[in-house]
């Protein structure tokens, strides 16, 4: 190792080091920052889309009427659903929608025009797949609002036909009509929604588990524990010079990553910018400090890398972007409470899409803040605690 | 080295390298355990909304009653204006607002149209949807109850009345996953996924920990037709190791949890584990390509740690692969859990035949060819750099 004879122990010596370290180490450079920006660009990359328009659905017209082209042509317009193709038997759908050539099909009954206009009321059917969640919610959805509104129309012209105005048979077909705002993401973006809770998600997986092997790196050999400590003149110097070229790389991981969602990708930061960096600096020191304690703890570096994963890679699923936790079982609910990514995306999603109120936003942030504390507090008693166990064994 | 010699080995490596039995064996039992637990309510019910009611009449009351009596919203919250509701979505109290304007019943009695409005929280799409739906429902059926009520009134015929509000009744028929579970729909999935995960890094773990194997030395630089059959043994041994060790693993993951946890099994068991063959294969070929790329173990664990989630997405499950860029399409069937996730959960879920997923099947067979193919590439040059290495 390079000596640094000239410069004082302390805070700066340890942290040059670090970068030096992280200069001759490709691996670890690699890890803090080809594996996450690679990642991250690999997600914006699927779901740059942001909406999945156009799913192809397929028709089987068993009526052929002017009026069964026209509910056809309703749904065909909705931006959801694309009527592609038309079948001739039901099990022909079917089969197309197992081997996911379509994503619905919608059935129009034998008569269809004739039967609706003397008020046989025949039924007009959609079949979709639901184990393909969103597919099938977004399918269902088009045809969902075209078909009603086909049939409101046919509503209001049985009416005027029998001499109501226009507006008032309007009024009648549709008592109580519902406007629906959507809040804070009106288009239903899956950027804004989905994209820009994973990006984070990544990282707190790829900070844990990098932070396990570099502190791991140190504490593996009592050596390298001990020339850490004397270089840092002291135990937070040592610690804080040792974090804080990872917690700057990361920051500028997010920090790509948010520049690509606000910039390129239309995500709107309505908030506080200087919360969502503030939470987000939170954050990475959080994880940082749950990967320094997992190597402090656990011996060797393979060890720890390993609890690592486990804990952090099947996180996305308990921080309630995709299943709200509101519906989560007490364990899974609890479990998603200790994960500093299920507080961090709720201040992410404040200031950003919300826009919420400042006397609001304060909650994830002192949680995030209570983390930093605790963490540090036991990795600072856990070093403590090394270090005299170390210097019993070695005085006789 | 024989196929046989080589299987023996390295199915003893497996269990003797403690880091490839902590991620084959009990990452393998811990995710099983762990990853479903958010998911196991299955549904969503009850999301919190508060109710605005400007008009306070009896009709008003019945709405918000109805509503509150959908399983999918709750009313928590009774407030009197949408400024001190809006506050409570942000404080994350409730998730959608109801808004019933004065002369709600007037205008209703009256005949005109009387529009009500729901404030949903778009932050979080699955509560959306269920406000959305709920309070769509519960509104049309108001309406649709208030409009009969009324052509009745005016003398008409009850099924005349039913037929004039309702015309073309629309009926949407989910032909799988019929309640729309989320443990239903993303635990088969995922479980093929965690099988990848772990059998790749395992692989990766076998192919880079120092192995007690030495290359066999020989005095000459052996013949081209030796090397290649010993490299394609050695590949073929070790797949066939992998094959044995996972096959209890993959029994469990497609067919022993699905039950446990309540999963509806709509293909059988043969078929299944028929189409597990290749994905097996192809994944443990894909570890040792793998192994070779990354060259040292702790390389192996932490470029996979995170690499889950986007390949989850890739798989075009979660989000369709119609709206993916080609370019990321092409590289998703480059995985096999691209093509296994849709095949598996074909047969087990759908309940399609080999022959209704024969091109997924027949891509896993070339995945795991093309992958086994690289392996044994990697193998030669390894043994003749060995070869070249050792002193004449």
């Amino acid at each position: 190792m390079q000596r640094r004879e000239h410069q004082p122990p302390g805070f700066s010596l340890v942290f040059w080091r670090e970068l030096a370290w992280l200069r001759r180490r490709p691996l670890l450079l690699a890890l803090t920052a080809v594996v996450p920006l690679g990642l991250m660009l690999l997600l914006t990359a699927i779901l740059s889309a942001g909406l999945a328009t156009r799913l192809p659905i397929a028709v089987l017209d068993l009526d052929g009427s002017e009026f069964s082209r026209a509910v056809i042509r309703a749904v065909d317009a909705t931006p959801d659903d694309a009527a592609v193709l038309h079948v001739a038997e039901l099990s022909e759908g079917r089969h197309l929608i197992v081997s996911r050539k379509i994503r619905g099909l919608l059935m129009l009954p034998r008569n269809l025009e004739r039967d609706v206009f003397a008020g046989r009321r025949p039924e007009v059917v959609f079949f979709y797949n639901t184990q393909t969640f969103t597919v099938g919610n977004l399918v269902l959805r088009g045809a969902n609002a075209a078909i009603p509104s086909v049939a409101a129309g046919i509503r209001i012209s049985l009416r005027t036909e029998e001499g109501q105005p226009v507006e008032e048979a309007k009024a009648a077909v549709t008592p109580i009509p519902l406007q629906t705002h959507a809040l804070f993401n009106s288009t239903l973006n899956y950027v804004h929604f989905l994209l820009a809770a994973l990006l984070p998600a990544v990282l707190q997986t790829v900070v844990v588990t990098t932070m396990a092997y570099a502190v791991g790196l140190d504490v593996e050999t009592r050596h390298r524990f001990a020339v850490l400590r004397r270089l840092g003149g002291g135990l937070l110097p040592a610690m804080f010079g040792k974090m804080l070229p990872y917690t700057i790389l990361f920051l500028s991981m997010l920090g790509i990553a948010d520049a690509v969602l606000f910039k390129l990708l239309e995500l709107p930061l309505r908030g506080e910018p200087s919360l969502l960096v503030f939470a987000g600096v939170l954050f990475v020191l959080a994880c940082q400090f749950i990967g320094a304690l997992l190597a402090l703890l656990l011996r060797p570096v393979a060890v720890a890398v390993s609890v690592a994963t486990l804990l952090t890679a099947p996180a996305f699923g308990f921080m309630g972007i995709g299943f709200p936790r509101l519906g989560m079982n007490a364990f899974a609910y609890g479990y998603g409470e200790i994960l500093p990514g299920t507080w961090y995306l709720m201040a992410r999603i404040d200031q950003t899409i919300r826009g919420t109120p400042i006397d609001l936003s304060w909650k994830p942030i002192l949680v995030l803040i209570g983390f930093v504390v605790v963490l540090v507090g036991i990795s600072a008693a856990r070093v403590l605690q090394m270090r005299s166990s170390s210097e019993l064994e070695r005085s006789p | 080295m024989t196929m046989l010699a080589v299987f023996r080995s390295e199915i003893g490596r497996v269990f003797s390298l403690r880091p490839v039995v902590s991620v084959v064996v009990v990452a393998a039992a811990v995710y099983a355990l762990f990853y479903p637990q958010p998911y196991l309510n299955e549904a969503l019910r009850k999301v919190p909304i508060a109710v605005v009611d400007q008009d306070r009449t009896q009709t008003s009351r019945e709405l918000a009653r109805l509503m509150d009596a959908t399983p999918d919203v709750a009313v928590a919250q009774v407030l009197p204006d949408v400024p001190t509701a809006q506050r409570e979505v942000y404080a994350r109290s409730i998730f959608g607002i109801l808004l019933i304007p004065q002369h709600f019943e007037r205008d209703l009695l009256h005949g005109r149209s009387s529009p009500i409005a729901l404030y949903a929280d778009a932050s979080y799409f699955l509560m959306y949807n269920r406000m959305n739906g709920a309070v769509t429902a519960v509104a049309r059926t108001l309406g649709v109850n208030f409009e009969i009520t009324r052509l009745v009134g005016l003398g008409v015929d009850l099924p005349v009345a039913t037929a004039a509000t309702d015309p073309m009744p629309f009926v949407a028929v989910p032909l799988f996953n019929p309640q729309g579970g989320y443990a239903t729909y993303i635990l088969p999935a995922a479980f093929v996924l965690i099988l990848q995960q772990t059998l790749l890094i395992g692989v990766g773990l076998l192919g880079t920990l120092p192995s007690g194997e030495a290359i066999p030395s020989r005095r000459f630089r052996s013949r081209f037709g030796d090397t290649l059959y010993e490299s394609i043994a050695t590949v073929a041994g070790k797949l066939l190791a992998y094959l044995v060790v996972e096959a209890l693993i993959v029994t469990t993951y497609l067919i022993g949890l699905p039950y446990l946890y309540g999963i509806p099994r709509l293909g059988s068991v043969t078929t299944i584990l028929a189409f597990a063959l290749p994905f097996t294969l192809a994944v443990g070929a894909l570890g040792l390509v793998v192994a070779a790329i990354l060259r040292k173990p702790l390389a192996v664990q932490l470029v996979f740690a995170a690499i889950g989630l986007p390949f989850f997405f890739l798989a075009g499950f979660a989000w369709p692969a119609e709206a993916m860029p080609l370019a990321v399409q092409w590289l998703a069937r480059l995985l096999p859990s691209t093509l296994a996730i849709d095949g598996l959960v074909d047969v087990a879920q759908l309940g399609a035949s080999l022959s209704d997923v024969r091109n997924e099947f027949a891509g896993l067979w070339l995945l795991a060819a093309g992958y086994a193919a690289i392996a044994v590439v990697v193998e030669i040059s390894r043994r003749r750099r060995a070869a070249v290495s050792m002193p004449a």
